[in-house]
């Protein structure tokens, strides 16, 4: 990250008061790698406007049900598709003639015996029944 | 504890040594009969090569406040302070900026806790030694005591979590209610991670009689009848499970603990045990069973839960009215409205039980909206049954308490979620008890049903007499349940030798007794003020829903939050424990690596029922299936293989030799089995009214047989309900020999005497359905009977 701009330079305070983030959060961010290092290290460690885009950033893929790891790997240049696990397998189920709806294979437990159920009353309202058929790659 | 021998965790692969940040976290500290006095050592060590930031994430035990921690070092010992929260995280960022060691203890909702240690030097060793006051699990006679060693993931509708590798997972709070709290990556191997142990003393004002523990191997040293010591026997533990500790005592807990504070005041803590209120009331019961079906109950929990719940199925006789409430992000009702506990309805009740699967989130606060719904807010109450694993639990008891139900919780689970049922049950007039996997659900769930229903007493006023300035806060509860006694926490002014007059509503109308109190001055005064102030802090805090941010405005209840900090001198969410040590050659500027310590599942809690793709694999082979049933597996040989060892040692011989085959192995297993095939009229389940009968005889000296009787035992709602279908049982069909031998019987019941014989064996035989001929059967009662001389 370059500075082009040395008015953009903020202390570690004042990227905190800017970001409205506690200054313990934002040296989480950079352990984690969210954030990168100040611009300048040591005493006089500086931060750019960058650094307060990214925070930003951060906050608003958050509101959107992302993760910190997912942020990450967002930040990184990943797509969104590639921040899925990987493989991603899912399993296929028709729930009637012309109804078929697939699930990700590798959802929690509770939450595919949830999706299951709702499937089932789903079939039950379309007049058909619930068949599992083979998982596939996407 | 043990610093010699330096704790490492090698690499399996690589053989190499694992760098810990955390190395240990070791527990001492004094347990009384109404609160325990604690300090948690925390060694922290840096291996790496710039400073380092550790946050180490826990949860408080029930009805704790943090006091105060120090900070030891090389050439360095420095003590907290105590500041409003956003003082003292100002005072700890300006430590971290100036290169200074800096400590800051944060509580957030939940009772959850940041301790944040920053500028670790690379090669330095912290310890951090925090010193908090916490409730216990009072009874009658003894103490139940539980710490968490671990912190266990939750339910909240907007929480994040992902597993973030193979094995780790991850989890986020909306930041608008939890603000900056860090939570701890959840390992599902608990093993490579820092080791955990204890040392604690016991004291209680009666001799004990023993001390165990469900949950760890412990050593234990006595020094006198009232005082124990208590260790773990093995060298060290894994972070994966809650310390519990069961001191049982000899005689019911009574008397008066206190003495006098660092404020001169008389602070004390007085116990009546529930005894002293009389017999409980019989009125009808109306009772909403709320059980929770949400996916971190899935295996042993609930197939214990659903067993507990047919138990307590079998107390209710035809004039009760019951419900049943399945929940986990929906809720499933057994009946639209409040039915009667006849044959028909509790037999279609059962297999409601048994199609409930658990899978989903614990939307805990729509199944007890739905509960009191279901109660039309007329007299009633609600028994939960749950693992309490949610998040935002403060709305859910302000909810709760808003509805004027009384709710009784049972908790299930290796890491404690004790401090929201114990707050939830409290703030509803309810009763709670949290019990551990390794230990049956289903026999506290029948015992608790059978206190709970039923208070001893209730509206209960308290007034001193010859105590000036006198007053009993936290507010005195207002009814006492059997088993449980009062405790009545106060303070007085002057004098240290008056009376504690408790007036309550009884069997018989309003009663009083009168309770000496003579405040002797004893060395745990100052701990008796503390949890005091303790309860007073938790009590408010636990109405506290607001958002962190609002709650760091000049609300009323932040200020009422710390001046109760103030005054007591404890942290609360109002008010942070801080402090910055000023090491030679400290330098500004440098920007430490956070690092947040991980902590394991707890063992009882699968990984997949939380993570994203940690069942992936398993799904993709054989399916999600074959993983369940390994887990039950496991959970079986860790826990009942081990209850089961635990009773044998605990019961020396009775009818546990009759009990070789898998089914009802225990005698537990088949009271309980008994228990459940109850008839609303009070008799045994069967197919003519002579075979209900012998087989309801039986089952009522089986109940005698393990001390059951109608006054006391789990069982004891049973044996009164069998009593009286037997009184009850038209004689003019019975010989006069059969009428003699009902008369015995009914007498050995109602003296709590027990009848020598296998009557164990005999009500297996009718429950395998190769029951004994009517002639055999009366033949033998009239033998042991002439026997033993009781006819």
């Amino acid at each position: 990250m370059n500075r082009t701009d040395t008015t953009d330079e903020l202390t570690f305070a004042e990227l905190a008061a800017k970001a409205g983030l506690p200054g313990r959060t934002i040296r989480f961010y950079i352990a984690k790698g969210l954030l990168p290092g100040p611009v300048k290290a040591g005493r006089g460690a500086t931060y750019g406007k960058e650094h307060l885009e990214t925070l930003r950033s951060i906050k608003a893929s958050q509101a959107k049900g992302l993760t910190l790891s997912e942020v990450a790997r967002r930040l990184s240049g990943e797509s969104q598709r590639q921040a899925l696990r990987d493989p991603i397998a899912w399993w296929n189920y028709r729930l009637a003639e012309d109804v078929a709806v697939s699930v990700r294979a590798d959802v929690a437990p509770w939450r595919l015996k949830q999706i299951r159920r709702y499937l089932n009353e789903m079939a039950a309202g379309l007049g058909g029944k619930m068949e599992k058929t083979n998982e596939h790659d996407r | 504890m043990n610093t010699t021998d330096r704790f490492t965790v090698l690499d399996a692969k690589t053989g190499k040594e694992i760098s810990l940040a955390m190395e240990e976290l070791w527990l001492k500290g004094k347990i009384m009969p109404v609160g325990a006095h604690l300090l948690v050592f925390h060694n922290f060590r840096s291996d790496e090569n710039r400073p380092l930031e550790l946050v180490y994430s826990f949860g408080l035990p029930r009805d704790a406040a943090l006091r105060r921690f120090s900070v030891r070092g090389d050439g360095f010992r420095v003590r907290s302070e105590l500041k409003p929260v956003a003082e003292a995280k100002q005072a700890y960022e300006k430590g971290i900026q100036e290169g200074h060691l800096s400590t800051l203890a944060q509580q957030y909702r939940d009772g959850l806790v940041n301790l944040t240690i920053g500028n670790v030097r690379p090669g330095e060793s912290v310890t951090v030694i925090l010193e908090l006051l916490a409730g216990v699990e009072t009874s009658d006679n003894g103490v139940r005591f539980r710490f968490p060693f671990t912190l266990a993931p939750c339910y909240h509708a907007k929480a994040r979590m992902v597993e973030a590798e193979p094995g780790v997972g991850e989890l986020e709070l909306p930041d608008d209610e939890f603000g900056d709290l860090l939570l701890p990556r959840f390992v599902a191997d608990a093993s490579g991670l820092h080791r955990v142990g204890f040392d604690l003393s016991i004291w209680m004002p009666s001799p004990v009689k023993g001390v165990a523990s469900p949950s760890h191997a412990i050593e234990v040293q006595n020094d006198d009848p009232q005082t124990f010591k208590v260790r773990l026997a093995p060298e060290c533990d894994v972070p994966n499970r809650d310390l519990v500790l069961d001191i049982k005592t000899q005689e019911p807990l009574t008397g008066v603990l206190g003495g006098v504070g660092k404020d001169r005041k008389r602070h004390f803590a007085a116990l009546v045990p529930s005894s002293r209120f009389g017999q409980r009331t019989k009125a009808p019961r109306r009772v909403v069973f709320t059980l929770d079906r949400s996916g971190s109950m899935q295996g042993v929990p609930l197939a214990q839960a659903r067993k507990a719940l047919e138990a307590c199925l079998g107390v209710l006789s035809d004039n009760d009215q019951f419900n049943i409430i399945a929940f986990d992000n929906q809720v499933k009702t057994f009946r639209p409205k409040m039915v009667e506990a006849t044959r028909s309805n509790l037999d279609q009740a059962r297999g409601f039980l048994e199609a409930i699967e658990a899978g989903g989130g614990t939307e805990l606060a729509k199944a007890l909206t739905e509960a009191v719904t279901l109660l039309r807010r007329d007299e009633g109450d609600v028994f939960l049954i749950t693992d309490g694993q949610v998040y935002g639990t403060e709305a859910i008891v302000r909810l709760a308490k808003g509805t004027e139900t009384c709710i009784h919780c049972l908790g299930i689970g290796s890491a404690s979620q004790d401090r929201f049922l114990t707050l939830l049950a409290r703030e509803t007039g309810g009763t709670s008890r949290f019990v551990t996997p390794r230990e049956r659900v289903d026999i506290p769930a029948v015992d608790l049903f059978a206190n709970a229903a039923r208070p001893v007493a209730a509206d209960i006023r308290i007034q001193f007499k010859d105590l000036p300035g006198a007053k009993a806060e936290p507010a005195a509860p207002s009814r006492v349940f059997p088993g449980i006694p009062l405790v009545v926490f106060a303070e007085a002014d002057g004098t240290s030798t008056g009376q504690m007059e408790v007036d309550w509503e009884g069997e018989n109308g309003r009663q009083r007794i009168q309770v000496p109190v003579a405040i002797s001055n004893q060395p745990h005064a100052e701990t008796i003020r503390l949890l005091r102030g303790a309860r007073l802090i938790t009590d408010l805090e636990s109405r506290m829903v607001g958002t962190e941010e609002s709650n760091q405005r000049n609300t009323r209840d932040v200020k009422e939050l710390e001046h109760l900090s103030v005054k007591y001198g404890l942290a609360s969410r109002a008010m942070s424990l801080v402090a910055v040590v000023e090491r030679v050659g400290d330098q500004g500027g440098a920007i430490p690596q956070t690092r947040v310590i991980p902590v394991g599942m707890p063992q009882d809690t699968a990984f997949g029922a939380y993570f994203e793709g940690a069942g992936a694999h398993a799904f993709l082979g054989s399916g999600y299936v074959s993983a369940s049933a390994e887990s039950y597996e496991v959970a079986q040989e860790v826990g009942f293989s081990a209850l089961r060892q635990s009773l044998r040692a605990f019961r020396p011989a009775r009818q546990q030799e009759l009990f070789e085959s898998a089914q009802w192995e225990l005698p537990e297993d088949l009271l309980l089995e008994l228990a459940s095939r109850l008839e609303p009229d009070g008799g045994m389940r069967g197919g003519d009214d002579e075979q209900r009968l012998s087989l309801t005889l039986v089952a009522l000296l089986c109940f005698l047989a393990e001390g059951h009787t109608v006054q006391c035992g789990t069982f004891r709602s049973h044996v009164e309900r069998l009593l009286k279908f037997v009184k009850n049982y038209p004689t003019a069909k019975l010989s006069d020999d059969q009428r003699k031998i009902l008369s015995a019987i009914i007498a050995l019941v109602e003296s709590g005497r027990s009848l020598p014989g296998n009557w164990f064996l005999t009500a297996k035989a009718f429950l395998e359905k190769r029951p004994p001929t009517s002639g055999e059967l009366w033949k033998r009662l009239q033998n042991e009977i002439e026997k033993n001389a009781y006819a």
